[in-house]
C-alpha cells in the first residue's frame, strides 16, 4: 500500500495531519484526518470555583475565546439556576455579534478567499491574503483590518480585556455600558453592515460570476448529504446566542428540536482505534459508519448548517441574501461543503445587522445587568453557536460551586466524522492513478475540510507553528519516490538563529 | 526609541506560557520611559494592532525545533522572520504574512523586530507551570532582554 502524508496542514496551523492511502492500482483507498491531543483539561478545571470557568475556557483555544466565554457563562447560569436580566442577555448578544463579525471576516479574507480569488491551484506564494489584497486592491485590505478592529474594540469594551473577556458572571454581566459607548458601537455597527454587504458583493463578482468556481462549489466531490444541527430562535430563525437546538435530515425535514440541557439524549459518540478524538453522531439515528444519507447519524454544524436548520434570518438584508443563496444553489438544504463560505458571509451581514439593532435598543444601557444567584449550585449546560458551529459546555459542581466534572463538545468535534468523509471524497475525486499529485491538487483536497474552519482546540503559540507542508509519496516497499514541499525555503530554523543559551539540560 | 517588549503564549498550556512568564519577570525591572512591557495570547492579524506605533519590538515566545534542547534560548534575526510561522491560531494568518500585510497597508509598524524564543519541552498539557528546564531559562532570558534594551549586541 502506498502512502501520501500531508503534515501539517497549511494555513491551519497546529499539528493536524491528513493521511491518504493509495491501493495497489494507485487510487485513493482511504483518507484520515488526525488532530493533536491536548492533555489534562478536565483535571485542570476540577477543584476550581465554577465562576472561574468563563475565564479559563477562552484560553483553551486562541481562535474563539468569545464563544467559549459565552457558552461557559451560560453554563454557570444553569449551574446556579439563575436567569439574567433582559439587559444582560442583550449585552451578551451584542458582544457575541461582534465576536462573530471578527471571526467571520478573518476566515473569509485570510483563509477562504485565497482559493477563490487566486485560484485553487495558484502558486502557493501568491495564494494567501497578500495575493488577495494585491488583486482586489489595497483599500479592501484596509477595510478588513478596520472592521476587525471595530469588532475587537466592541468586544474589548464590554469584555473588559482585549482578547480574553472577563465580563460574564453567573446571572449576568460585570458591568453595563454607557450611552457614549453605545453611540460609538452604533457607528461601528453601521459601518460593519456596509462591509457585510460589500463582502457579499465581492463574493458575487469574484466567485459566483466565475462559472468554473460555481461548478466547483456545486460539484460532486465537495458535496455531502448529511444531517445538520444549529440553534434557532422561537420563530426558527438563526440565532447565535440563545434558543433551541434544531436538527434537520438530509431532506431538510426537522428531525429533532431540543433544549441544551438534553444534549446527551441526542448526541452519542463513536470511537475508532486510529483516533483519540471521538466521533459524535445522532443517537436516535445511530452510527452506521462513515456514510452519507438519512440512515447515517453523521451530522454537521457550521454557518451552512445553521442556515439549513433555520426557516430564515431575523434581519431584512440577511434574509434577502439567504433567499438568494438557496435560489442560486437549488433549494434547501444545500449539501455543498464549499457553500459554507457563502453562508458565512450571509451570517456576517446578519451579525452586523443584529449588532446595530442591539446598539439601538433602549434597554441596552440599562444598569440592571445582574441577578445575584441564591440557589445551591449543582449542574448545568450552556450552549452558543460558535463561529464554526454549536458549542456545548456542561459542568457539575459540589454544593459550594467547586467543579467536579467538565464536558465540552466543540464544533470541530461535531464535524470530525464529516470532515474525514469530505476529505476522502475529495481525495478520491482528485487523485487518480497516472495523474501527478501536484501541490494544487492536494490544496484542493485541503479545501474540502478548510471550509469547516476547523479549530484544533489548540492555543499553542509554538514557533515555527507552520512547518513546511511536505507531501511524501512512498512506493509499496516504503521507499520515497516523490517529495513535494509547500514552502520555498526549507532550511531548518536553527541555521537562521543565534543560539544564546544552551539550556540547562545539556 | 519607543520599544514594545511583548510576551506571547498560552498561560495554561505548560511551557507554551514561557514568553508570558519572562514578560512578567521584566515588569518592574525595566524602567525606561520609552519601553512598554506587555503580555498577550493573540497572533496573526491581531498582533498588528498591538505593534502599531512602536519603533522597535522585542517578542518573546516558545519554540519547538526538531531535536531541540529544552530551555535553549534563541535570538531570531529580523531576516529569520520570513521563516517563522506563528501558530497561535489555526484560524489566522502567520506572523510574517500579517507583518507584510501591515506594511503594505501603511501601518506604523516597528522598523526593528527581534524575537527571543525558548525551546520548550511540553506545550500540550494543561498546566500553569513550566517544566523545570524551561523554568530555569526564564531569568536567563529576562537578563538577555535587559541587555538588549541597554544597547547590547546587535541592538
Amino acid at each position: 500500500m502506498k502512502r501520501i502524508t500531508i503534515d501539517p496542514i497549511t494555513r491551519l496551523e497546529g499539528h493536524g495531519k491528513i493521511e491518504i492511502f493509495l491501493n495497489d492500482e494507485g487510487d485513493v483507498e482511504n483518507a484520515y484526518l488526525q488532530i493533536p491531543e491536548l492533555r489534562g483539561f478536565e483535571k485542570f478545571c476540577e477543584g476550581r470555583p465554577v465562576e472561574e470557568m468563563p475565564r479559563i475556557t477562552p484560553r483553551i483555544c486562541g481562535v474563539c475565546p468569545g464563544a467559549h466565554h459565552m457558552a461557559s457563562t451560560k453554563a454557570t447560569d444553569a449551574v446556579y439556576h439563575v436567569d439574567p436580566p433582559a439587559a444582560a442577555k442583550k449585552l451578551r448578544e451584542l458582544f457575541y455579534c461582534a465576536h462573530m463579525i471578527h471571526s467571520h471576516i478573518a476566515h473569509f479574507y485570510a483563509l477562504a478567499a485565497p482559493d477563490f480569488v487566486m485560484g485553487p491551484t495558484a502558486d502557493p506564494a501568491q495564494r494567501n491574503i497578500l495575493g488577495v489584497i494585491s488583486k482586489v486592491g489595497l483599500e479592501v485590505g484596509g477595510e478588513v483590518i478596520k472592521h476587525r478592529a471595530y469588532a475587537q474594540d466592541i468586544q474589548a469594551t464590554i469584555g473588559g480585556k482585549a482578547t480574553h473577556p472577563v465580563c460574564g458572571l453567573p446571572g449576568g454581566m460585570s458591568k453595563a455600558i454607557t450611552d457614549e459607548e453605545r453611540r460609538d458601537f452604533e457607528e461601528k455597527a453601521k459601518s460593519c453592515v456596509e462591509f457585510g454587504k460589500f463582502s457579499l458583493k465581492l463574493f458575487d463578482d469574484l466567485v459566483l460570476a466565475n462559472k468554473e468556481y460555481l461548478d466547483l462549489i456545486t460539484g460532486d466531490i465537495y458535496t455531502m448529504k448529511s444531517y445538520y444541527m444549529g440553534m434557532v430562535d422561537a420563530n426558527n430563525r438563526v440565532n447565535f446566542y440563545e434558543g433551541d437546538i434544531r436538527v434537520v435530515d438530509p431532506d431538510g425535514k426537522e428531525a429533532a428540536k431540543f433544549k441544551a440541557a438534553d444534549y446527551l439524549e441526542h448526541i452519542a459518540e463513536h470511537t475508532e482505534p486510529w483516533s483519540y478524538l471521538k466521533f459524535p453522531f445522532l443517537r436516535k439515528v445511530g452510527w452506521k459508519g462513515f456514510t452519507e444519507g438519512n440512515d447515517s447519524g453523521v451530522y454537521r454544524v457550521s454557518p451552512l448548517a445553521r442556515l439549513n436548520v433555520a426557516d430564515g434570518m431575523a434581519t431584512p438584508l440577511a434574509q434577502e441574501e439567504y433567499e438568494r443563496m438557496y435560489q442560486t444553489l437549488g433549494g434547501k438544504p444545500v449539501h455543498a461543503t464549499l457553500a459554507f463560505h457563502w453562508a458565512r458571509l450571509v451570517e456576517l451581514l446578519y451579525a452586523a445587522e443584529r449588532l446595530l439593532e442591539l446598539c439601538q435598543d433602549k434597554e441596552i444601557t440599562s444598569p440592571e445587568v445582574r441577578t445575584i444567584p441564591t440557589a445551591t449550585p449543582d449542574e448545568g449546560v450552556g450552549v452558543v453557536e460558535a463561529p464554526r458551529g454549536t458549542l456545548f459546555h456542561h459542568y457539575k459542581t459540589d454544593e459550594k460551586g467547586i467543579v467536579t466534572k467538565v464536558n465540552l463538545i466543540v464544533a470541530t468535534a461535531h464535524n470530525y466524522p464529516a470532515m474525514n468523509m469530505s476529505i476522502k471524497k475529495a481525495a478520491q475525486g482528485l487523485i487518480e492513478k497516472g495523474k501527478e499529485a501536484t501541490e494544487g491538487l492536494l490544496n484542493m483536497v485541503e479545501m474540502a475540510f478548510r471550509a469547516y474552519d476547523p479549530c484544533m482546540a489548540c492555543a499553542t503559540h509554538t514557533l515555527p507553528g507552520q512547518m513546511p507542508l511536505e507531501v511524501v509519496i512512498h512506493n509499496s516497499k516504503g521507499e520515497v519516490v516523490e517529495r513535494l514541499s509547500q514552502h520555498l525555503h526549507s532550511e531548518p530554523l536553527e541555521i537562521r538563529v543565534a543560539v544564546l543559551h544552551k539550556g540547562t539540560g545539556e | 526609541m519607543k520599544t514594545l517588549v511583548l510576551g506571547l503564549g498560552n498561560p495554561i498550556l505548560s511551557d507554551d506560557g514561557v514568553g508570558l512568564r519572562i514578560a512578567e519577570e521584566l515588569e518592574g525591572r525595566v524602567d525606561q520611559q520609552e519601553v512598554t512591557v506587555m503580555e498577550t495570547s493573540v497572533a496573526g492579524l491581531s498582533l498588528l494592532d498591538m505593534l502599531a506605533g512602536y519603533d522597535k519590538a522585542i517578542m518573546i515566545d516558545a519554540v519547538q525545533t526538531v531535536g531541540g534542547q529544552a530551555g535553549r534560548i534563541y535570538r531570531l534575526d529580523p531576516e529569520a522572520l520570513d521563516f517563522t510561522r506563528h501558530a497561535a491560531s489555526p484560524h489566522d494568518v502567520n506572523f510574517a504574512t500579517a507583518l507584510e500585510l501591515g506594511k503594505r497597508l501603511g501601518l506604523p509598524l516597528p522598523r526593528e523586530i527581534v524575537i527571543f524564543a525558548v525551546e520548550v519541552a511540553d506545550a500540550s498539557t494543561f498546566s500553569e507551570e513550566c517544566t523545570p528546564e524551561v523554568k530555569q531559562a526564564i531569568p536567563v532570558c529576562a537578563k538577555m532582554i535587559i541587555q538588549e534594551l541597554g544597547g547590547g549586541p546587535d541592538a
